[in-house]
């Protein structure tokens, strides 16, 4: 017997319908928060892990147990398979042996996901009990676990491009063989100021890298005379550049300089080329724009695009042409920035084992301060005054070569070391 | 700001807004008839863009692909119709919970098979070029959205009220108990038009994903955008997901230039002033229930 109830009855329960779905959604999306405080719990236990991990195998060999926390889902996963491609072929390049250590390798997805990097992060060290970790990829996550790496004592090697673990929140615990926002953005300021124009349109995702790129990006390209004319700031996972593009096509300048990293970079170029911007307004960015993962996928619109380099699979020198190699020869694929910053995450780690006789985290600390080693950007030093790498830069631009299109190298643009405090401070 | 601008804006944001139309017009129908929702509705959307993102990788054609992939959504979503549906009509309830546990397990499998990483449809070499408007150059592939948009709109329009199966939508819409006293099958009618709306999801996802990529999460973004258009446009006819589509698609494109802070805000304002001033949205017809 249906009762006609009110017109708008229906309308209404879809509304709660909507409000509900959004409720259990944004609950599904940060699983983590529904933890407890779990780093005041253990941290008593905690402090001291790193030390106390190394003897904890009880069968007399001696292991190494290395865990990477890094994005394996979302816009950032490609740079984190690669990280977790070039750990694993160290791995089988050395029988799963780091210099007398037996290497056990734990790899967790952090989804890009502070509260997801930190449930991953805890477990990783209280039941994995790793001595040391590679990762995060992401500047966000790094934020997020500061606090319990201090805590923990464990070292971490994170690939991703946040300054402030290199200034006010520098730690003894944190070591960095990939690159900091600073590095990559002042590099090549000057270059782009004089040879592409003193007019540009910046374009970068709205989190902790792109406004720290660009605040760098920025600082150095006005002082070489330079004017920002506009600025966008898309969402990371944007998909549709589309208006965007449209308001750059409408702007007086010389060129663009974006700094878009993972997948959305591909989608960019990929636009940026199917709304004719290709040939019409130069292009010019960070080293997103000349990164295999991103640039492979979109072909031919990333043609012409000039940025900063400090990796590529160009470089000469004995480990790197090996490295490639072997890279090839396993994956299919050229190796790509973040295969680098695995890698060398490794060799750091394993001439930092080397150095101090054993895998306690005071040894350890102690040994990466100042470290030197050989890794696939030639010989690399860590800046003791910044913990990151002091590396050489340069400016490259996409040109087509055998079918493909890879980064050439226009010009050396030396060493770029971090300033030991931010400036400005 | 000038003209061109302007237009390019506009077109970006139908087109935006043609895709958000497709699924939301399927997603009107079914729950205006059929009273059932379905949080699963995302997922056709979704899985239309997986499998056209296969079949691309297995060198189908583009046209050939389209068909098919919204063949074997609508086949899907009538296995999910008569196996799992029909055991819960008219208990909202357990339909809530059912659907949405499958888009879970969908959601889930998604990254299971094609792995995490977002991908993209590449747009057929056909379509792939631009036409110069102006100053800028615009991709033809996102007027050929738009176009087909159109396209399924005068087809809903003439469907709705030109043909006989048209009408007994109509009538389920108002009256369903009338409809089968009247000696319609009601529940056969019910399986098409589920089908036809997971039909439509399927065409936009496919569609949809030369553009917005392919990507786990794509079916809970769409869904929420689609549930807002139908709330702003109204149930029970596809002028109300059409209208609702293109103030959306409209809004969120606009908005990203001129209020990027705001830009989902806005959509939501909307949704509530909506609400206030007209509550059956904007061309919601009285449903029955």
């Amino acid at each position: 017997m249906a009762k006609k109830m009110k017109s708008g009855w229906k309308h209404h329960s879809l509304v709660f319908l909507l409000i509900f779905v959004l409720l259990l959604l944004s609950a599904c999306g940060s699983q983590g928060s529904n933890q407890p405080a779990d780093g005041a719990t253990t941290v008593s236990e905690a402090a001291g892990k790193g030390a106390a991990g190394a003897e904890a195998t009880g069968t007399g060999n001696k292991t190494l147990k290395i865990g990477a926390l890094v994005s394996l889902s979302g816009p950032f996963a490609p740079l984190g398979e690669s990280v977790k491609n070039a750990v694993e072929l160290y791995a089988d390049q050395h029988g799963n042996m780091l210099g007398d250590y037996k290497l056990e390798l734990k790899f967790e997805d952090d989804e890009n996901n502070p509260q997801v990097a930190l449930r991953k992060y805890r477990q990783l060290v209280d039941n994995e009990k790793i001595n040391l970790l590679i990762g995060p990829v992401s500047t966000t996550v790094v934020y997020a676990i500061l606090n319990e790496i201090e805590k923990d004592k464990i070292i971490m090697l994170p690939n991703a491009g946040a300054n402030d673990i290199s200034w006010s929140k520098k730690s003894d615990y944190i070591y960095r063989v990939s690159m900091a926002s600073w590095q990559l953005a002042t590099a090549g300021a000057d270059y782009f100021a004089e040879h592409l124009g003193k007019k540009v349109y910046t374009i970068a995702p709205d989190y902790a890298a792109g406004k720290e790129m660009l605040d760098a990006f920025t600082a150095a390209f006005t002082a070489a005379g330079g004017e920002i004319v506009g600025q966008a700031w898309p969402k990371v996972g944007t998909n549709d550049f589309g208006s965007y593009l449209s308001q750059i096509a409408t702007s007086d300048i010389d060129f663009v300089y974006g700094f878009i990293p993972g997948t959305d970079g591909t989608r960019f170029i990929q636009q940026y080329s199917q709304f004719g911007l290709k040939d019409k307004i130069p292009l010019a960015g960070a080293f997103s724009f000349n990164d295999p993962v991103i640039i492979d996928p979109a072909g031919d619109a990333a043609e012409g695009i000039v940025s900063v380099l400090h990796y590529s699979y160009v470089l000469d020198n004995p480990i790197n042409n090996e490295f490639v190699k072997a890279y090839e020869e396993k994956y299919s694929k050229v190796p790509d920035y973040f295969a680098s910053y695995g890698y060398d995450a490794v060799l750091a780690i394993g001439k930092a084992v080397q150095e101090a006789g054993d895998i306690g985290a005071e040894s350890l600390v102690k040994a990466f301060d100042g470290l030197e080693f050989e890794g696939t950007r030639g010989t690399m030093t860590i800046d003791a005054n910044t913990n990151n790498l002091i590396q050489k830069f340069y400016i490259s631009k996409n040109v087509k070569k055998d079918g493909r299109i890879a980064p050439e190298i226009l010009q050396d643009l030396g060493v770029f070391q971090m300033p030991e405090n931010e400036p400005g401070n | 700001m000038n003209a061109s601008l302007l237009a390019a804006q506009l077109l970006n944001g139908l087109a935006y807004g043609m895709l958000l139309f497709m699924i939301a017009a399927g997603l009107s129908i079914i729950y205006g008839f059929m009273n059932i929702v379905n949080l699963a509705h995302g997922t056709f959307f979704m899985l239309a863009a997986y499998a056209a993102y296969s079949l691309a990788g297995m060198k189908v054609n583009f046209w050939l692909a389209i068909p098919v992939a919204i063949v074997l959504i609508m086949i899907f979503s009538i296995a999910v119709e008569k196996l799992l549906l029909s055991f819960v009509y008219g208990k909202e309830h357990e339909q809530v919970l059912l659907t949405f546990g499958l888009l879970i397990i969908f959601a889930d499998m998604v990254k299971w098979i094609w792995g995490a990483s977002p991908r993209s449809l590449p747009i057929p070499p056909s379509l792939d070029f631009s036409i110069t408007m102006g100053i800028l150059d615009f991709p033809v592939y996102r007027l050929f959205v738009i176009a087909v948009g159109i396209l399924v709109a005068v087809a809903l329009w003439y469907f709705e009220n030109r043909t006989r199966i048209g009408a007994i939508i109509r009538a389920g819409v108002d009256d369903r108990q009338m409809v089968s006293a009247l000696g319609i099958h009601v529940g056969i009618v019910f399986t098409g038009v589920f089908a036809f709306g997971a039909g439509l999801a399927a065409l936009s996802g496919i569609l949809g994903g030369a553009i917005l990529g392919v990507y786990p999460g794509m079916d809970t973004e769409t869904l929420i955008l689609s549930l807002v258009v139908i709330v702003i446009g109204g149930l029970g006819t596809w002028k109300g997901a059409f209208s609702g589509a293109l103030l959306v698609g409209l809004l969120e494109t606009m908005g990203q230039i001129w209020f990027p802070s705001l830009s989902m805000v806005l959509i939501f304002l909307c949704m509530t002033v909506i609400l206030l001033v007209k509550p059956t949205g904007l061309f919601g017809k009285k449903v029955s229930t």
